[in-house]
Protein backbone atom coordinates (compact mmCIF):
# COMPACT_ATOMS: atom_id res chain seq x y z
CA UNK A 1 0.00 0.00 0.00
CA UNK A 2 1.34 3.41 -0.68
CA UNK A 3 2.49 5.63 1.77
CA UNK A 4 0.63 8.53 0.76
CA UNK A 5 -3.15 6.85 0.74
CA UNK A 6 -1.96 5.92 3.99
CA UNK A 7 -1.17 10.03 5.42
CA UNK A 8 -3.57 11.14 7.30
CA UNK A 9 -3.11 14.78 5.31
CA UNK A 10 -4.89 13.42 2.36
CA UNK A 11 -8.29 12.43 4.40
CA UNK A 12 -8.57 8.78 3.89
CA UNK A 13 -11.03 7.14 6.15
CA UNK A 14 -11.29 3.10 6.79
CA UNK A 15 -15.06 1.70 6.07
CA UNK A 16 -15.73 -0.76 8.31
CA UNK A 17 -18.65 -3.06 8.08
CA UNK A 18 -19.66 -4.07 10.95
CA UNK A 19 -22.06 -7.33 11.27
CA UNK A 20 -24.10 -7.49 14.31
CA UNK A 21 -26.45 -9.82 15.87
CA UNK A 22 -29.60 -8.79 16.94
CA UNK A 23 -30.11 -9.85 20.68
CA UNK A 24 -26.61 -8.87 21.93
CA UNK A 25 -24.18 -7.00 19.77
CA UNK A 26 -27.09 -4.67 18.53
CA UNK A 27 -28.56 -3.74 21.41
CA UNK A 28 -25.01 -3.12 22.88
CA UNK A 29 -24.15 -0.41 20.18
CA UNK A 30 -27.64 0.76 20.77
CA UNK A 31 -26.53 1.41 24.97
CA UNK A 32 -23.37 2.74 23.86
CA UNK A 33 -25.37 5.30 21.96
CA UNK A 34 -27.91 5.67 24.61
CA UNK A 35 -25.26 6.24 27.21
CA UNK A 36 -23.59 8.45 24.95
CA UNK A 37 -20.49 6.94 24.45
CA UNK A 38 -18.28 7.80 21.05
CA UNK A 39 -16.98 5.51 18.76
CA UNK A 40 -15.59 5.85 15.15
CA UNK A 41 -18.25 7.17 12.48
CA UNK A 42 -16.61 4.39 10.30
CA UNK A 43 -18.17 1.93 11.38
CA UNK A 44 -21.23 1.21 9.09
CA UNK A 45 -23.63 -1.26 11.55
CA UNK A 46 -25.70 -4.30 9.36
CA UNK A 47 -27.69 -5.51 11.93
CA UNK A 48 -28.21 -9.56 11.15
CA UNK A 49 -30.71 -12.16 13.19
CA UNK A 50 -27.71 -14.04 15.01
CA UNK A 51 -23.88 -14.41 14.36
CA UNK A 52 -24.47 -17.94 13.03
CA UNK A 53 -26.51 -16.35 10.34
CA UNK A 54 -23.48 -14.95 8.65
CA UNK A 55 -22.94 -16.34 5.71
CA UNK A 56 -19.36 -16.19 4.31
CA UNK A 57 -20.15 -14.52 0.80
CA UNK A 58 -21.34 -11.48 2.83
CA UNK A 59 -17.69 -11.12 4.14
CA UNK A 60 -16.30 -11.35 0.72
CA UNK A 61 -19.11 -8.97 -0.71
CA UNK A 62 -18.32 -6.57 1.66
CA UNK A 63 -14.44 -6.65 0.70
CA UNK A 64 -15.16 -6.63 -3.13
CA UNK A 65 -17.55 -3.29 -2.04
CA UNK A 66 -15.06 -1.41 -0.86
CA UNK A 67 -15.00 -2.15 3.21
CA UNK A 68 -11.52 -2.40 4.48
CA UNK A 69 -11.69 -4.15 7.30
CA UNK A 70 -15.00 -6.67 8.90
CA UNK A 71 -16.16 -7.20 11.88
CA UNK A 72 -18.98 -9.79 13.05
CA UNK A 73 -20.10 -9.24 16.69
CA UNK A 74 -22.30 -11.88 18.40
CA UNK A 75 -23.40 -12.63 21.37
CA UNK A 76 -21.01 -14.38 24.17
CA UNK A 77 -20.55 -18.70 23.69
CA UNK A 78 -23.67 -19.65 25.63
CA UNK A 79 -25.81 -16.79 25.77
CA UNK A 80 -26.87 -17.21 22.19
CA UNK A 81 -31.08 -16.41 21.58
CA UNK A 82 -31.47 -19.03 19.86
CA UNK A 83 -29.10 -21.58 21.81
CA UNK A 84 -26.45 -22.69 19.74
CA UNK A 85 -25.97 -20.16 16.27
CA UNK A 86 -22.92 -18.48 17.77
CA UNK A 87 -21.03 -22.13 18.96
CA UNK A 88 -21.68 -22.73 15.18
CA UNK A 89 -20.73 -19.28 13.62
CA UNK A 90 -17.24 -20.28 16.26
CA UNK A 91 -16.54 -22.73 14.51
CA UNK A 92 -17.39 -21.72 10.58
CA UNK A 93 -15.78 -18.42 11.31
CA UNK A 94 -12.59 -19.30 12.90
CA UNK A 95 -12.07 -21.89 9.02
CA UNK A 96 -13.07 -18.57 7.34
CA UNK A 97 -10.94 -16.26 8.76
CA UNK A 98 -7.99 -18.83 8.78
CA UNK A 99 -8.14 -19.23 5.05
CA UNK A 100 -9.00 -15.79 4.19
CA UNK A 101 -5.64 -14.87 5.84
CA UNK A 102 -4.41 -17.99 3.85
CA UNK A 103 -5.10 -16.19 0.42
CA UNK A 104 -3.30 -13.29 1.73
CA UNK A 105 -5.22 -10.82 3.77
CA UNK A 106 -4.25 -9.06 6.94
CA UNK A 107 -5.51 -10.98 9.66
CA UNK A 108 -6.45 -7.64 11.35
CA UNK A 109 -8.93 -6.84 8.12
CA UNK A 110 -11.41 -9.74 9.45
CA UNK A 111 -12.55 -9.99 13.35
CA UNK A 112 -15.01 -11.74 15.01
CA UNK A 113 -15.89 -10.44 18.42
CA UNK A 114 -18.75 -11.04 21.24
CA UNK A 115 -20.56 -8.75 22.83
CA UNK A 116 -23.53 -8.50 25.11
CA UNK A 117 -26.12 -6.08 25.01
CA UNK A 118 -24.83 -4.84 28.60
CA UNK A 119 -21.48 -3.81 27.20
CA UNK A 120 -22.13 -1.00 25.54
CA UNK A 121 -18.26 0.25 26.39
CA UNK A 122 -17.02 -2.87 25.42
CA UNK A 123 -18.59 -2.01 21.83
CA UNK A 124 -17.27 1.46 21.82
CA UNK A 125 -13.93 0.75 22.61
CA UNK A 126 -14.10 -2.90 19.86
CA UNK A 127 -15.34 -0.54 17.54
CA UNK A 128 -12.30 2.18 18.17
CA UNK A 129 -9.81 -0.40 18.11
CA UNK A 130 -10.63 -1.92 15.09
CA UNK A 131 -10.81 1.15 13.05
CA UNK A 132 -7.27 2.27 14.67
CA UNK A 133 -5.80 -0.88 13.33
CA UNK A 134 -7.43 -0.47 9.89
CA UNK A 135 -5.96 3.07 9.71
CA UNK A 136 -2.92 1.79 10.40
CA UNK A 137 -2.66 -0.77 7.56
CA UNK A 138 -4.11 1.79 5.45
CA UNK A 139 -6.76 1.15 2.57
CA UNK A 140 -7.67 -2.20 1.75
CA UNK A 141 -7.08 -3.85 -2.16
CA UNK A 142 -6.95 -6.83 -1.75
CA UNK A 143 -9.86 -8.81 -3.50
CA UNK A 144 -11.88 -5.55 -4.48
CA UNK A 145 -14.26 -5.67 -7.67
CA UNK A 146 -11.99 -3.66 -10.18
CA UNK A 147 -15.19 -1.52 -11.06
CA UNK A 148 -15.66 -0.35 -7.44
CA UNK A 149 -14.47 3.56 -6.74
CA UNK A 150 -14.53 4.98 -3.35
CA UNK A 151 -15.01 9.21 -3.23
CA UNK A 152 -12.09 10.21 -0.99
CA UNK A 153 -9.66 7.28 -3.08
CA UNK A 154 -10.55 8.35 -6.38
CA UNK A 155 -9.83 12.18 -5.41
CA UNK A 156 -6.63 11.40 -3.69
CA UNK A 157 -4.92 9.09 -7.02
CA UNK A 158 -6.13 12.23 -9.20
CA UNK B 1 1.91 -55.89 -15.34
CA UNK B 2 0.10 -55.64 -19.07
CA UNK B 3 -0.89 -59.09 -18.39
CA UNK B 4 -2.01 -58.97 -14.99
CA UNK B 5 -3.79 -55.50 -15.30
CA UNK B 6 -5.98 -57.76 -17.94
CA UNK B 7 -6.21 -60.21 -15.81
CA UNK B 8 -7.42 -58.13 -13.01
CA UNK B 9 -9.80 -56.43 -15.80
CA UNK B 10 -11.40 -60.10 -16.23
CA UNK B 11 -11.76 -60.59 -12.83
CA UNK B 12 -13.77 -57.39 -12.54
CA UNK B 13 -16.31 -58.04 -15.23
CA UNK B 14 -16.28 -61.73 -13.96
CA UNK B 15 -17.99 -60.55 -11.05
CA UNK B 16 -19.60 -57.90 -12.07
CA UNK B 17 -21.59 -59.84 -14.90
CA UNK B 18 -23.47 -62.25 -12.66
CA UNK B 19 -25.26 -58.95 -11.03
CA UNK B 20 -26.28 -57.23 -14.11
CA UNK B 21 -27.08 -59.84 -16.46
CA UNK B 22 -28.87 -61.82 -13.43
CA UNK B 23 -31.00 -58.35 -12.90
CA UNK B 24 -29.71 -57.72 -9.43
CA UNK B 25 -28.53 -54.41 -10.76
CA UNK B 26 -29.72 -51.89 -13.64
CA UNK B 27 -26.43 -50.42 -13.89
CA UNK B 28 -23.27 -50.63 -13.29
CA UNK B 29 -20.91 -47.65 -13.35
CA UNK B 30 -17.42 -48.59 -14.03
CA UNK B 31 -14.74 -47.29 -16.91
CA UNK B 32 -14.25 -48.22 -20.49
CA UNK B 33 -10.87 -47.13 -22.66
CA UNK B 34 -11.62 -43.48 -24.33
CA UNK B 35 -10.34 -41.94 -27.20
CA UNK B 36 -6.46 -42.04 -26.53
CA UNK B 37 -4.78 -45.00 -24.22
CA UNK B 38 -4.49 -42.64 -21.92
CA UNK B 39 -7.87 -42.14 -20.94
CA UNK B 40 -10.34 -44.45 -18.86
CA UNK B 41 -13.55 -42.61 -19.30
CA UNK B 42 -16.74 -43.76 -17.13
CA UNK B 43 -19.17 -46.35 -18.64
CA UNK B 44 -22.62 -47.58 -17.87
CA UNK B 45 -22.98 -50.35 -18.82
CA UNK B 46 -26.45 -52.22 -19.21
CA UNK B 47 -26.01 -55.36 -20.95
CA UNK B 48 -23.60 -57.92 -22.01
CA UNK B 49 -22.42 -56.35 -24.98
CA UNK B 50 -21.57 -52.77 -22.96
CA UNK B 51 -19.69 -55.00 -20.21
CA UNK B 52 -17.41 -56.47 -23.50
CA UNK B 53 -16.04 -52.74 -22.84
CA UNK B 54 -15.47 -52.55 -19.29
CA UNK B 55 -11.66 -52.01 -17.64
CA UNK B 56 -9.68 -51.75 -14.72
CA UNK B 57 -6.55 -50.17 -15.60
CA UNK B 58 -4.03 -47.30 -14.83
CA UNK B 59 -6.10 -44.68 -15.99
CA UNK B 60 -9.48 -45.12 -14.02
CA UNK B 61 -9.15 -41.87 -12.11
CA UNK B 62 -12.00 -40.60 -12.57
CA UNK B 63 -14.94 -40.80 -9.55
CA UNK B 64 -17.70 -42.74 -10.41
CA UNK B 65 -20.00 -41.94 -7.06
CA UNK B 66 -20.23 -38.53 -8.42
CA UNK B 67 -22.32 -40.35 -11.15
CA UNK B 68 -25.38 -41.75 -8.34
CA UNK B 69 -27.07 -38.46 -7.80
CA UNK B 70 -27.93 -38.29 -11.08
CA UNK B 71 -28.52 -42.20 -12.13
CA UNK B 72 -30.64 -43.10 -9.26
CA UNK B 73 -32.92 -40.51 -10.95
CA UNK B 74 -33.72 -43.23 -13.21
CA UNK B 75 -32.40 -46.65 -12.28
CA UNK B 76 -33.39 -48.68 -9.42
CA UNK B 77 -30.24 -50.61 -8.05
CA UNK B 78 -26.52 -49.91 -9.87
CA UNK B 79 -23.69 -51.19 -9.04
CA UNK B 80 -20.40 -49.00 -8.61
CA UNK B 81 -16.45 -50.16 -8.45
CA UNK B 82 -15.48 -48.20 -6.12
CA UNK B 83 -11.69 -47.34 -5.46
CA UNK B 84 -10.72 -45.65 -2.33
CA UNK B 85 -11.24 -42.59 -2.88
CA UNK B 86 -14.75 -43.74 -4.63
CA UNK B 87 -15.86 -45.17 -1.81
CA UNK B 88 -15.24 -42.28 0.79
CA UNK B 89 -17.03 -40.02 -1.89
CA UNK B 90 -19.91 -42.47 -1.64
CA UNK B 91 -19.76 -42.08 2.78
CA UNK B 92 -19.80 -38.41 1.94
CA UNK B 93 -23.25 -38.68 -0.23
CA UNK B 94 -24.44 -41.11 1.95
CA UNK B 95 -24.37 -38.47 5.08
CA UNK B 96 -26.16 -35.92 2.98
CA UNK B 97 -28.61 -38.56 2.31
CA UNK B 98 -27.94 -37.91 -1.11
CA UNK B 99 -28.22 -41.70 -1.97
CA UNK B 100 -29.34 -44.76 -0.09
CA UNK B 101 -27.20 -47.49 0.56
CA UNK B 102 -29.75 -50.27 -0.24
CA UNK B 103 -29.86 -48.84 -3.93
CA UNK B 104 -26.08 -49.38 -4.69
CA UNK B 105 -24.27 -52.31 -4.60
CA UNK B 106 -19.98 -51.52 -4.32
CA UNK B 107 -17.59 -53.65 -5.62
CA UNK B 108 -13.97 -52.64 -3.96
CA UNK B 109 -11.19 -52.50 -5.46
CA UNK B 110 -7.86 -51.37 -3.72
CA UNK B 111 -6.05 -48.94 -6.11
CA UNK B 112 -2.42 -48.65 -6.73
CA UNK B 113 -3.12 -45.48 -7.68
CA UNK B 114 -3.15 -43.72 -11.52
CA UNK B 115 -0.87 -42.55 -13.64
CA UNK B 116 -0.54 -39.08 -14.42
CA UNK B 117 -0.44 -38.41 -18.46
CA UNK B 118 1.24 -34.71 -18.24
CA UNK B 119 3.94 -37.06 -15.91
CA UNK B 120 4.34 -39.47 -18.81
CA UNK B 121 4.71 -37.28 -21.54
CA UNK B 122 7.62 -35.33 -19.16
CA UNK B 123 9.44 -38.56 -18.84
CA UNK B 124 8.61 -39.85 -22.04
CA UNK B 125 8.09 -36.86 -24.37
CA UNK B 126 5.22 -35.60 -26.33
CA UNK B 127 5.49 -39.00 -28.82
CA UNK B 128 4.72 -41.72 -26.31
CA UNK B 129 3.14 -44.60 -27.94
CA UNK B 130 2.35 -46.02 -25.04
CA UNK B 131 3.63 -47.90 -21.54
CA UNK B 132 4.17 -50.97 -20.19
CA UNK B 133 3.47 -51.67 -16.83
CA UNK B 134 5.63 -54.15 -14.76
CA UNK B 135 6.04 -54.54 -10.84
CA UNK B 136 6.22 -51.40 -9.80
CA UNK B 137 8.18 -50.27 -12.83
CA UNK B 138 6.53 -48.83 -16.01
CA UNK B 139 8.17 -48.73 -19.05
CA UNK B 140 7.55 -45.56 -21.53
CA UNK B 141 7.67 -46.48 -25.15
CA UNK B 142 8.65 -44.28 -27.40
CA UNK B 143 9.85 -44.20 -31.11
CA UNK B 144 13.75 -44.59 -30.65
CA UNK B 145 13.54 -45.95 -27.13
CA UNK B 146 12.13 -47.48 -24.00
CA UNK B 147 12.79 -45.82 -20.91
CA UNK B 148 11.76 -47.24 -17.50
CA UNK B 149 10.90 -45.61 -14.28
CA UNK B 150 9.16 -46.37 -10.97
CA UNK B 151 5.56 -46.24 -11.05
CA UNK B 152 5.24 -44.31 -7.66
CA UNK B 153 7.22 -40.93 -9.81
CA UNK B 154 4.38 -40.98 -12.46
CA UNK B 155 1.24 -41.00 -10.36
CA UNK B 156 -0.99 -38.55 -10.25
CA UNK B 157 0.03 -35.94 -7.40
CA UNK B 158 -3.54 -36.76 -5.46
CA UNK B 159 -2.24 -40.54 -6.10
CA UNK B 160 1.24 -39.86 -4.37
CA UNK B 161 -0.81 -38.00 -1.67
CA UNK B 162 -3.34 -40.77 -1.18
CA UNK B 163 -3.35 -42.26 2.62
CA UNK B 164 -6.66 -44.66 1.82
CA UNK B 165 -6.37 -46.59 -1.27
CA UNK B 166 -8.77 -49.62 -0.13
CA UNK B 167 -12.09 -48.37 -0.15
CA UNK B 168 -13.74 -48.21 3.25
CA UNK B 169 -16.94 -49.12 2.24
CA UNK B 170 -18.01 -52.45 0.13
CA UNK B 171 -20.06 -55.21 -0.27
CA UNK B 172 -17.39 -57.33 -2.43
CA UNK B 173 -13.77 -56.93 -2.02
CA UNK B 174 -12.33 -57.57 -5.81
CA UNK B 175 -9.03 -58.01 -4.69
CA UNK B 176 -6.58 -57.74 -1.84
CA UNK B 177 -6.12 -54.88 0.44
CA UNK B 178 -3.32 -53.04 0.05
CA UNK B 179 -3.36 -50.73 3.78
CA UNK B 180 -3.14 -47.64 4.68
CA UNK B 181 -0.24 -45.50 4.12
CA UNK B 182 1.46 -42.62 6.14
CA UNK B 183 2.36 -39.34 3.91
CA UNK B 184 4.52 -37.23 5.78
CA UNK B 185 4.30 -34.44 3.68
CA UNK B 186 0.56 -34.11 2.99
CA UNK B 187 0.34 -31.10 3.71
CA UNK B 188 4.13 -29.88 3.22
CA UNK B 189 2.63 -27.50 0.01
CA UNK B 190 0.33 -25.58 2.65
CA UNK B 191 2.97 -25.22 5.28
CA UNK B 192 5.74 -23.85 2.83
CA UNK B 193 2.74 -20.93 1.55
CA UNK B 194 2.02 -20.32 5.37
CA UNK B 195 5.52 -19.32 5.53
CA UNK B 196 4.93 -16.43 2.93
CA UNK B 197 4.03 -13.24 4.22
CA UNK B 198 0.19 -11.70 3.66
CA UNK B 199 1.65 -9.78 0.34
CA UNK B 200 3.40 -12.84 -0.94
CA UNK B 201 0.35 -15.32 -0.16
CA UNK B 202 -1.91 -12.70 -2.01
CA UNK B 203 0.35 -12.29 -4.95
CA UNK B 204 0.53 -16.22 -5.69
CA UNK B 205 -3.18 -16.46 -5.34
CA UNK B 206 -4.16 -13.60 -7.34
CA UNK B 207 -1.49 -15.08 -10.02
CA UNK B 208 -2.43 -18.87 -9.36
CA UNK B 209 -6.33 -17.59 -9.73
CA UNK B 210 -6.16 -15.01 -12.77
CA UNK B 211 -5.88 -18.57 -15.30
CA UNK B 212 -9.33 -19.60 -13.60
CA UNK B 213 -11.38 -19.84 -16.65
CA UNK B 214 -14.59 -20.13 -14.60
CA UNK B 215 -15.64 -23.32 -16.75
CA UNK B 216 -16.44 -25.38 -12.96
CA UNK B 217 -15.50 -28.17 -13.91
CA UNK B 218 -14.09 -28.77 -10.60
CA UNK B 219 -17.44 -28.15 -9.12
CA UNK B 220 -18.88 -30.68 -11.86
CA UNK B 221 -16.84 -33.49 -10.99
CA UNK B 222 -16.68 -33.10 -6.69
CA UNK B 223 -18.03 -35.06 -4.87
CA UNK B 224 -18.54 -32.69 -1.62
CA UNK B 225 -20.68 -30.19 -4.58
CA UNK B 226 -23.89 -31.53 -4.27
CA UNK B 227 -26.59 -29.00 -4.03
CA UNK B 228 -29.15 -28.60 -7.04
CA UNK B 229 -28.71 -24.98 -7.45
CA UNK B 230 -24.57 -23.91 -6.93
CA UNK B 231 -24.35 -20.14 -5.56
CA UNK B 232 -22.75 -19.88 -8.64
CA UNK B 233 -25.79 -20.10 -10.92
CA UNK B 234 -28.03 -18.27 -8.40
CA UNK B 235 -29.48 -15.19 -10.12
CA UNK B 236 -30.79 -13.55 -7.06
CA UNK B 237 -29.21 -13.06 -5.16
CA UNK B 238 -26.41 -13.22 -7.85
CA UNK B 239 -23.40 -13.87 -5.35
CA UNK B 240 -21.08 -14.98 -8.54
CA UNK B 241 -20.39 -12.31 -10.89
CA UNK B 242 -18.92 -13.22 -14.74
CA UNK B 243 -16.45 -10.52 -14.58
CA UNK B 244 -13.01 -11.41 -15.40
CA UNK B 245 -11.37 -9.67 -12.63
CA UNK B 246 -9.19 -10.88 -9.00
CA UNK B 247 -12.18 -10.67 -6.78
CA UNK B 248 -14.56 -12.85 -9.22
CA UNK B 249 -11.85 -15.07 -8.80
CA UNK B 250 -11.36 -15.19 -4.89
CA UNK B 251 -14.98 -15.04 -4.65
CA UNK B 252 -15.51 -18.44 -6.45
CA UNK B 253 -12.55 -20.24 -5.21
CA UNK B 254 -13.24 -19.51 -1.55
CA UNK B 255 -16.67 -20.25 -1.38
CA UNK B 256 -15.90 -23.48 -3.34
CA UNK B 257 -13.29 -24.44 -0.94
CA UNK B 258 -15.15 -23.15 2.26
CA UNK B 259 -18.17 -25.35 1.43
CA UNK B 260 -16.12 -28.41 1.74
CA UNK B 261 -14.69 -27.62 5.06
CA UNK B 262 -14.40 -30.61 6.95
CA UNK B 263 -16.27 -31.99 4.02
CA UNK B 264 -13.72 -32.62 1.32
CA UNK B 265 -12.45 -36.17 0.63
CA UNK B 266 -8.94 -35.07 -0.49
CA UNK B 267 -9.61 -37.07 -3.60
CA UNK B 268 -8.66 -34.33 -5.89
CA UNK B 269 -10.49 -34.67 -8.95
CA UNK B 270 -11.02 -31.13 -8.80
CA UNK B 271 -7.10 -30.66 -9.32
CA UNK B 272 -6.96 -33.32 -11.23
CA UNK B 273 -9.68 -31.83 -13.68
CA UNK B 274 -8.81 -28.00 -14.15
CA UNK B 275 -8.07 -27.19 -17.43
CA UNK B 276 -5.03 -24.57 -16.58
CA UNK B 277 -3.81 -26.57 -13.63
CA UNK B 278 -4.98 -24.68 -10.28
CA UNK B 279 -3.92 -25.77 -7.42
CA UNK B 280 -6.73 -26.11 -5.79
CA UNK B 281 -6.15 -28.77 -3.17
CA UNK B 282 -3.56 -26.35 -1.46
CA UNK B 283 -6.92 -24.13 -0.75
CA UNK B 284 -8.63 -27.42 0.07
CA UNK B 285 -6.11 -29.19 2.42
CA UNK B 286 -5.46 -26.23 4.23
CA UNK B 287 -9.34 -26.11 5.15
CA UNK B 288 -8.47 -30.03 5.98
CA UNK B 289 -5.67 -28.94 8.30
CA UNK B 290 -6.90 -25.81 10.25
CA UNK B 291 -10.18 -28.08 11.01
CA UNK B 292 -7.61 -30.65 12.67
CA UNK B 293 -6.17 -28.36 15.03
CA UNK B 294 -9.11 -26.29 15.98
CA UNK B 295 -11.74 -29.37 16.80
CA UNK B 296 -9.78 -32.42 16.54
CA UNK B 297 -8.75 -35.03 13.68
CA UNK B 298 -11.57 -35.89 11.16
CA UNK B 299 -10.79 -37.60 7.46
CA UNK B 300 -14.35 -36.96 5.87
CA UNK B 301 -15.71 -39.74 4.31
CA UNK B 302 -13.92 -42.76 6.91
CA UNK B 303 -17.21 -43.07 8.90
CA UNK B 304 -20.66 -42.17 7.72
CA UNK B 305 -21.41 -41.94 11.70
CA UNK B 306 -19.15 -39.65 13.08
CA UNK B 307 -20.86 -35.95 12.61
CA UNK B 308 -19.07 -33.48 10.51
CA UNK B 309 -16.70 -30.91 12.33
CA UNK B 310 -18.74 -27.93 11.05
CA UNK B 311 -22.29 -29.43 12.17
CA UNK B 312 -21.60 -29.74 15.39
CA UNK B 313 -19.63 -27.77 17.88
CA UNK B 314 -18.49 -28.03 22.03
CA UNK B 315 -18.95 -25.52 24.28
CA UNK B 316 -14.85 -25.42 24.97
CA UNK B 317 -14.29 -24.72 21.14
CA UNK B 318 -11.48 -22.94 20.78
CA UNK B 319 -11.37 -19.74 18.20
CA UNK B 320 -8.89 -18.26 15.82
CA UNK B 321 -9.70 -15.13 16.99
CA UNK B 322 -9.78 -13.40 20.04
CA UNK B 323 -12.53 -14.28 22.62
CA UNK B 324 -11.78 -11.88 24.90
Amino acid sequence: MSAALNDPATGWEPLIVAFCCNWCSYAGGDLAGTSRMNYPANVKVIRVPCSGRINPMFILRAFQRGADGVLVAGCHPGDCHYSTGNYHSRRRLSAFKRILEFVGLEPERFEVRWISASEGDKFAEEMEAMTGKIKALGPNRKMRDARWKSKSLSKQLK
Amino acid sequence: MEEQISEQTVKVKKAVSQDLLGGRIDLLLGWEKGHYWWQSRPLFARSEKDLERLVWDSFCAVNLSRYLQDELKENKKIGVLVKGCDARAFNRLLQDRIVERERVILYGLPCPGMLDYARLTEEGGSDLEGIIEQDGTVILQTKEENKEMPREELLLARCRNCMHPDPVVYDQMLFTPLGDRERPEHFKAVEELERLSADERYTYWEKELSRCLRCYACRQVCPYCSCLECFVEQKSPRWQGRAYQPSENFMFHLVRAYHGTGRCIDCGECERVCPVGIPLMELNRKLIKDINELYGHYEAGLDPEQEPPLLTYRPDDPAAFSEK
